[in-house]
């Protein structure tokens, strides 16, 4: 078989334009597929580092939007099993004209815990110091730092939005690791901001849990001690809850897969009739081969050789293409998706896709050119 | 594959063959009960009208296509018997078949075009391309190895395709109006080249025809009209007629 692999390349060659305008649409809908892939990786297959398998977040049962009584706290931290916890409210508001390009979260937290909590987060001690003695201190993230420009001693305003206050913060620790699209000021100094009738409540609880073997056990027994009361609760590990951001965005995981399949079933019917094309301007020539002595299955393998390696030549650029695309998303996209990087089953996924566009596209012109006897294929003289 | 034949043995026999082409309602009898003995060696031209079933014949004997009944016997094997596979592989042994238009492959050159019928051998590529150069060699074309089919005038394409069908060494050549798509001086280069095969070769060898004097070159011209095989010596009615004048 390998000594026709050579005709297969010539082959390939007679129409130039046509082959590379195949393996150019094979390689643009495989990146359009291996970057879905890379989204669909990101939010569903994540593999959580050893920290984050530590973590439990605790928010309200029915909505993110409903708040949590501050009362939980100790009653969590009783819980077996927990190491620590931290107070983490969302604050919302704007900063400066709320530009996108300089949009980062805003937490309420526990300054002695949070850093226990977020355990790879890395801070000089200076500034960790600085942060906790100073009530109307916020400590923010570098990616923070180098979108807005915010320096250490900047002080600005928090233009509230969720809550009817407007918080005026400085600047004074600057810590970098996975959440650095973050800044977190003293809960405290939140709390005693807001009018009496909005006090006593928190937004989510952050867990840090002793051992990895707890994460069930915990979160089931939080949340049976509150399934009674006025507000119960939902704990779930950090994955689940980024989760669940994604799934109020719809069914995420079927919109994604029906591009992927709409764009593959495309790609199918577009190289299927480019197989058809070739296969039916060389049908003489196909007959002269079969005259020459070449056996039926010969010529189907032939065929479908060509287009599985046109294919594959499509699918080798779509997943480099997708590596770069998704290389530089990361980088422009920071905060939202940590790490949009195709996981090495993608490659796999791809290529795969690929030979399978290339074998099913050509598998009907193939027998149709294998089947078709000698003399009528002759007959088509040109 | 076929036995070791003595002498007098045939290359092709054919008995009582029939090729009726059927399409939907209506049917045409390419071929009315033919019987027909090539002894080895022997140079054959068929002649005859415009459908009477030259190109029909040919393509029995090639194995391309199948009688509707009657015996084909070629080169001692019965070929009606045989699988497609099995067809196929005789084929590519035994039988070298050339064509009006030459049907070389663009993308190749001379050499690789030759060399093709042996990449179903199992030659290594050293061999291959040495009987390429053999066979490109006997029909004069030495010095056109690497040109492609687009670089060659007619009479060296149809050369090149005689090359292509003698690589293997088959015993037999068959070949439908190899000059019909030549000018006078490249079908005398194209006949010339299949007289030499049968002479110092000993191929046999049977060529379709319009043109006397392809057929002088042949050492018997037989003719086919509305699918009957006229006795031999016998011309079809109002053939001189028909022919443009010689
Ligand atoms: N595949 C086919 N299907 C139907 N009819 C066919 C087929 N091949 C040949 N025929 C018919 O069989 C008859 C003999 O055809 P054939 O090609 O053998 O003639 P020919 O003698 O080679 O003619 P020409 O000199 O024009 O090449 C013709 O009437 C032709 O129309
Ligand atoms: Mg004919």
């Amino acid at each position: 078989m390998l000594r026709f692999v050579p005709l297969t390349f010539k082959n390939l060659l007679r129409n130039r334009r046509r082959t590379i305008l195949t393996v150019a649409s094979i390689t643009m809908s495989l990146l359009l597929v291996g970057v879905l892939l890379s989204v669909y990786a990101a939010f569903y297959f994540r593999g959580g580092t050893e920290e984050e398998a530590l973590r439990l977040i605790v928010r309200h049962r029915v909505s993110l939007a409903m708040e949590l009584p501050q009362y939980y706290e100790n009653r969590i931290r009783d819980v077996d099993g927990v190491e620590t916890l931290t107070k983490f409210s969302w604050f919302g508001g704007k900063y400066k004209d709320n530009r996108p390009e300089e949009f980062f979260a805003r937490f309420g937290v526990d300054p002695e815990q949070v850093f226990k909590v977020l355990s790879e987060v890395s801070i000089p001690e200076d500034q960790y110091q600085a942060w906790l003695r100073d009530r109307q201190g916020i400590a923010i993230g570098s990616s923070v730092v180098n979108r807005t420009g915010l320096k250490l001693g900047d002080r600005f305003t928090l233009v509230g939005d969720i809550y009817p206050i407007d918080l005026d913060v400085v600047v004074r620790a600057i810590f970098e690791g996975p959440e650095d699209n973050n800044s977190f000021f003293h809960w405290k100094y939140f709390e005693e901001s807001l009018p009496e009738n909005r006090r006593g409540e928190v937004g989510t609880f952050y867990i840090r849990v002793r051992s990895p073997d707890d994460v069930p056990r915990v979160a089931q027994a939080i949340d049976d001690m509150f399934r009674n009361s006025p507000q119960p609760t939902k704990t779930e590990t950090e994955r689940a809850f980024q989760l669940s951001f994604v799934s109020q965005m719809g069914n995420v995981k079927l919109f994604l897969l029906s591009i992927a399949g709409a764009v593959v079933f495309t790609i199918l019917l577009v190289s299927g009739n480019t197989v058809a094309m070739s296969v039916r301007e060389r049908i003489q020539e196909i007959g002269v081969l079969k005259t020459l002595g070449f056996t039926s299955s010969t010529v189907l393998s032939m065929i479908i050789g060509e287009a599985v390696l046109i294919a594959f030549v499509g699918g080798v650029l779509g997943t480099a293409l997708t590596y770069l695309v998704t290389g530089l998303a990361t980088e422009m996209l920071v905060g939202f998706f940590e790490g949009l990087i195709m996981p090495w089953w993608g490659v796999f996924f791809c290529l795969g896709v690929a030979l399978l566009i290339g074998l099913i596209s050509s598998i009907v012109p193939a027998i149709i050119a294998a089947r078709t006897r000698v003399t009528d294929a002759l007959r088509h003289a040109g | 594959m076929s036995e070791e034949t003595g002498q007098g043995e045939q290359a092709v026999e054919l008995r009582g063959v029939v090729k009726e082409y059927r399409r939907d309602e209506f049917s045409v009898l390419a071929l009315n009960n033919v019987d027909l003995d090539i002894p080895r060696n022997d140079f054959l031209a068929l002649m005859g009208p415009s459908g009477s079933g030259k190109s029909t014949m040919l393509h029995l004997i090639a194995g391309i296509d199948r009688p509707t009944s009657g015996r084909l016997t070629v080169l001692g094997d019965d070929i009606g018997g045989m699988g497609e596979k099995e067809l196929a592989a005789w084929r590519s042994e035994n039988i070298g078949y050339i064509f009006q238009t030459f049907n070389l492959i663009p993308v190749l050159t001379a050499l690789e075009n030759v060399e093709l019928p042996l990449l179903l051998t199992r030659l290594s590529k050293k061999q291959r391309l040495e009987n390429a150069k053999t066979a490109l060699d006997i029909v004069g074309l030495s010095d056109r190895l690497d040109h492609y089919p687009r670089q060659l005038s007619g009479g060296q394409e149809q050369r090149v395709a005689i090359a292509r069908a003698i690589v293997t060494d088959p015993a037999i050549i068959l070949a439908d109006e190899p000059t019909g798509d030549l000018d006078a001086a490249s079908a005398k280069e194209a006949l010339n080249a299949l007289a030499l095969l049968n002479e110092q070769h000993g191929k046999t060898i049977v060529i379709v025809t319009h043109d006397p004097h392809a057929a002088r070159y042949a050492r018997k011209t037989r003719y086919l009209e509305k699918g009957d095989l006229l006795p031999e010596g016998q011309l079809p009615e109002d053939w001189f007629a028909t022919t443009a004048p010689t």
